[in-house]
């Protein structure tokens, strides 16, 4: 009997292994020079760039086609092929599958991506190197930043080229409640809940569903009092701060919509509760705070941004290019697109679809007329925006890559399923 | 003389019947075959850790004992997601098919056959995809849908909160919702189709010989039935145990069903979620196969007797 | 009494099938449609005109249409001759044949995906129609053999033969016999298979990867967009062709039959 599994199985591994033989390999990588930013232009005339990007929004699918893709095609004459994806994950697995097939050109060019989806494709070697801080813009955004240069912790080296940034913020809705009831921390969000229970619920935490673990690491930063220790990796920090992390979503717990047996997967699950009046608030990242959804008619007109006192999450997101890619001068060029000041100062502003904020460095920008534009910009995020300065002094960083599974997994134990 | 002349050309004609009878098999079987065979056989093999991509080429039965024994973040959900995919799965099945005949009997119980319009109301329904009926009963029932805003509107709730939860609830209710009002008019056309047939002659002998109605049903059209509808229900609870869109739409993040599970673990970025993900789904066959053998044994048993 | 609750029941499964449509009408057509408004109160045409004229979603209903039709014209080619052995002959290794064409009905599609998910990327199919349509075929085909399977069963080839005695040619009794005999039971196959090709989410996700996008692929999508009117109209989208489909065929399957019945 155990001959006969071991031969099975190597006939399996025999099979398997030839198959895999079988897969032609990769290809040499073209010889491009950002550098050389006219040769990149010249050789992206005529191609098409497939631009991986997450589509369970439509306004700014909209945008996108709108700002990026006429602008490409009348400047560069590159087609945008913008391929919605459920989750930023597809994309990765879609590369990492093409690796294992040994497909070279694989299928995307561009991946709109930041965090544990970049950890990903830099552990497996699948990221084009060395060509994002050589863009033509790339003196526009602050590399200084740690921000900037570091993704989840994780250097961002020349792997990845900014596109906007975002931070985490709450949303109510002022026909409801009144400015002054607001809870604004943790500590307050608590009390709230206890005085009004069932009226708040929060994402769940999980792969993809970051803004769920955004929310569940705020409480860890306000209960261990301080954002900037967890920007490094410490097994034993981790282990003094989480039981506590652990008692307080679940005295939070019962209070909860469902009674906390249940959350919502994603955001636009927790929209339409806030916007159906099941629960009082909803979550957003976007810089023009509840603008955007206004303007897609997910929540009701009267919705407003606002954030706690501190510990309100704030990071950049990204784009990267596949190492096998097969128009990899066509994304660079609209890489460096997505950071010129016209363009960026579109993207703030909620009308446009985006709302989203800056990922350039607005002081770099040393054309006036750019300069102005996106100040002007700036003023006009409109009334259901967060105000700058409350933002600017709630703002920390995230913390290390290696903390998301722990928040994650952690919660899944000792909140969702229980003690 | 003759007589082998006869045999030799009977012995041609096998041989040309045999050739056509596996010609005429050869696409249907080779597609079926070598494509579901060739995603058994690579399933097994990264289920059993075989990932080229992370350079894993060792096998082992890691993710099997992961899941079974609960050593796995995943593995501590299995056993609860499987017994909640059978819960959901029989629950619906049972209760389609129970309605189904029901509603079949008292359909058919009378002197004119089953009017067409009826029949075409069950095919409409038939024809609705359940991506789009799930997404319809999300509307509808939720909390704050459809119907709770008509009960607001009566004055019999105030609030969303005190809508009865029916759907993303943690008994799976929505989904077994979904499943029943969808395989209904899938099991009760199969019952009336075989009551059309065969069913008025001997229900008439029966009533002949005085047997009242309910002795009918037993006796007379539960047996007729019987094999269309077993066969029916299996279909049915096959399918819902391997679905994967209606409980993503109407379930909730815990329990999950293991289709939910197994599609979560494999589009998961750490790749190692990936062999879990096949061993789960190629338990999931296992337990369908094993369900469908076993209404065989029960079927040829019954027919022994 | 009897009239009544049949009366009942009908009124029911149109409910049951109207109410849906309705509910998809009423978001499809309007924003902002809030708890507890019965009515929505900002109807706009605008994302219904938006959604029809955006190239992306024709695209998707052509790929959709595309695809469950040439799965239902090669299921239907290749089930046709293996239901007709299976249902008339009897031979040795039948059982084996049936159990082969049985197990993919009760696999979960799931498992034969993700199986297929890294063959199809290092055979070239990963990614494209070709290879959509391959493993599409794999659940559909063996509904299309059993469902053909109960056609030939109660099949009487003496009609084939008396044809063939009075001198007709295969193709010719192919087309003038075969064919008209089994006619409802093919409409009835066809008709599974499209449905059931048509309403495919797992297998297109895995295989198409992505770069394969049909109506269910936009519609799951959308769900997650969590755009109610999106999500509307494209569920409408979805939903009208097989309920058109089925109702046609209804019509035409001699006049009363069930779909469904036909094979038994």
């Amino acid at each position: 009997m155990q001959i006969r599994l071991t031969r099975l199985l190597a006939l399996l591994a025999l099979v398997a292994v030839s198959l895999a033989a079988c897969s032609s390999p990769p290809a040499a990588p073209a010889a491009l020079n950002p550098e050389d930013w006219a040769g990149v232009e010249a050789a992206a005339r005529g191609q098409t760039v497939n631009w991986y990007i997450w589509g369970g929004s439509e306004s700014i699918n909209s945008y996108v086609d709108k700002f990026y893709g006429e602008p490409l095609k009348e400047r560069y004459d590159i087609t945008l092929n913008r391929v919605p994806l459920a989750d930023t994950v597809d994309a990765v697995n879609q590369v990492l599958s093409e690796k294992e097939a040994g497909k070279d050109p694989g299928a995307v060019d561009l991946i709109w991506i930041n965090g544990e989806n970049f950890l990903s494709l830099k552990q497996a070697d699948m990221l084009y190197p060395d060509w994002s801080r050589k863009l033509p813009n790339a003196k526009l955004v602050d590399w200084e930043n740690p921000a900037v240069y570091l993704d989840f912790g994780a250097p961002v080296e020349g792997y990845e080229s900014p596109w906007s940034s975002a931070q985490f913020q709450l949303i109510y809705d002022s026909a409801r409640m009144g400015e002054e009831t607001l809870p604004r921390s943790y500590a307050g969000l608590l009390e709230w809940a206890k005085a009004n229970p069932g009226r708040f619920t929060y994402i769940a935490p999980g792969p993809g569903a970051f803004q769920g673990t955004r929310f569940v690491k705020g409480a860890l930063f306000e209960l261990s009092g301080d954002a900037k220790q967890w920007i490094a990796f410490d097994q034993a920090l981790w282990d003094q701060w989480s039981p506590q992390l652990w008692a307080y979503m679940n005295e939070l717990k019962p209070y909860l919509w469902r009674k906390g047996e249940t959350y919502p997967k994603d955001e636009n699950e927790l929209h339409s509760l806030f916007a159906n009046g099941e629960v009082d608030f909803t979550i957003t990242q976007a810089i023009a705070g509840a603008g955007p959804l206004i303007t897609e008619g997910l929540v009701p007109e009267t919705a407003r941004a606002f954030v706690f006192d501190d510990f309100m999450i704030g990071d950049f997101n990204y784009v990267a290019i596949p190492k096998n890619a097969p128009s990899k001068a066509a994304a660079m060029v609209l890489a460096n697109m997505l950071l010129d000041p016209e363009l960026q100062a579109a993207q703030i502003l909620p009308e446009n679809g985006f709302g989203l904020g800056f990922g350039i460095d607005v002081t770099k920008v040393t054309d006036a007329a750019a300069k102005a534009t996106l100040d002007t910009a700036a003023q006009q995020l409109g009334d259901a925006a967060t105000p700058a300065s409350d933002l600017a002094g709630s703002l920390v960083g995230d913390s290390a890559g290696e903390y998301q599974t722990l928040v994650e997994e952690g919660w899944r134990t000792n909140v969702l399923i229980g003690p | 003389m003759a007589h082998q002349c006869v045999d030799r050309a009977v012995g041609v004609t096998k041989r040309y019947d045999t050739l056509v009878t596996w010609l005429t098999l050869a696409p249907a079987l080779a597609l079926v075959g070598l494509i579901f065979g060739a995603s058994v056989l690579y399933g097994l093999a990264q289920s059993l850790g075989y990932l080229a991509i992370i350079g894993e080429t060792r096998l082992s039965l890691e993710a099997y004992s992961g899941l079974l024994a609960g050593r796995s973040p995943a593995g501590r959900e299995f056993w609860q997601a499987l017994g909640f995919s059978l819960w959901v799965s029989a629950a619906s099945t049972v209760l389609a098919a129970g309605v189904a005949l029901l509603l079949a009997v008292a359909l058919s119980s009378q002197r004119r056959p089953v009017g067409g319009a009826t029949l075409l109301a069950l095919n409409l329904n038939l024809a609705l995809p359940h991506l789009a009926w799930a997404i319809a009963l999300s509307l509808l029932l939720a909390q704050s849908g459809l119907l709770a805003r008509i009960a607001t509107a009566l004055g019999a709730i105030q609030a969303p909160a005190e809508f009865p939860v029916l759907v993303r609830d943690s008994y799976g209710i929505g989904i077994i919702l979904h499943y029943v009002s969808k395989e209904i008019p899938f099991l009760a056309l199969i019952v009336l189709a075989v009551l059309r047939t065969q069913g008025t002659a001997y229900e008439l002998v029966a009533e002949n010989l005085g047997a009242n109605g309910w002795q009918r049903v037993r006796f007379v059209t539960l047996p007729l039935v019987l094999p269309g509808l077993a066969a029916g229900a299996l279909l049915v609870f096959a399918f819902t145990f391997g679905a994967y869109e209606v409980p993503a739409l109407l379930g909730v993040r815990y329990p999950r069903t293991l289709a939910v599970m197994a599609l979560e673990l494999f589009t998961n970025p750490d790749l190692r979620s990936r062999a879990e993900a096949m061993a789960i789904s190629l338990l999931m066959a296992l337990v369908v196969v094993g369900v469908a053998g076993l209404a065989r044994v029960v079927n040829s048993e019954r027919e022994g007797l | 009494m009897r009239r009544w609750s049949l009366f009942l029941l009908r009124a029911t499964l149109y409910l049951l099938l109207l109410g849906p449509l309705a509910a998809f009408g009423l978001y499809g057509l309007s924003t902002r449609w809030f708890y507890p408004q019965l009515l929505p109160s900002e109807w706009t045409f605008e994302p219904l005109m938006r959604q029809l004229g955006s190239p992306l979603i024709q695209a998707a209903l052509a790929r959709s249409i595309f695809i469950a039709g040439l799965v239902t014209s090669l299921a239907l080619l290749i089930g046709l001759p293996a239901a007709r052995t299976l249902g008339l002959r009897r031979f040795r290794g039948r059982g084996l044949v049936l159990l082969i064409m049985f197990l993919p009905t009760v696999v979960p599609p799931l498992a034969t995906g993700m199986g297929l998910n890294i063959l199809f990327l290092q055979l070239g199919l990963a990614g494209s129609v070709a290879g959509v349509v391959l493993v599409h075929l794999v659940p559909v085909l063996p509904y299309t053999v059993f469902a053909l399977l109960g056609v030939f069963a109660r099949y009487d080839e003496g009609y084939e033969q008396q044809a063939r005695t009075l001198g007709a040619s295969w193709p010719l009794v192919l087309l003038r016999v075969t064919l008209p005999l089994a006619g409802p039971g093919l409409a009835v196959a066809a008709l599974f298979a499209f449905l059931v090709s048509w309403s495919q989410y797992v297998l297109t996700l895995l295989i198409g990867g992505g770069r394969v996008i049909t109506l269910p692929i936009l519609l799951f999508s959308a769900v997650a967009g969590g755009n109610p009117t999106t999500t509307a109209i494209l569920a409408l989208l979805f939903a009208a062709p097989p309920i058109l489909a089925i109702a046609l065929a209804s019509r035409a399957l001699s006049g009363g039959a069930t779909v469904v019945g036909q094979q038994y």
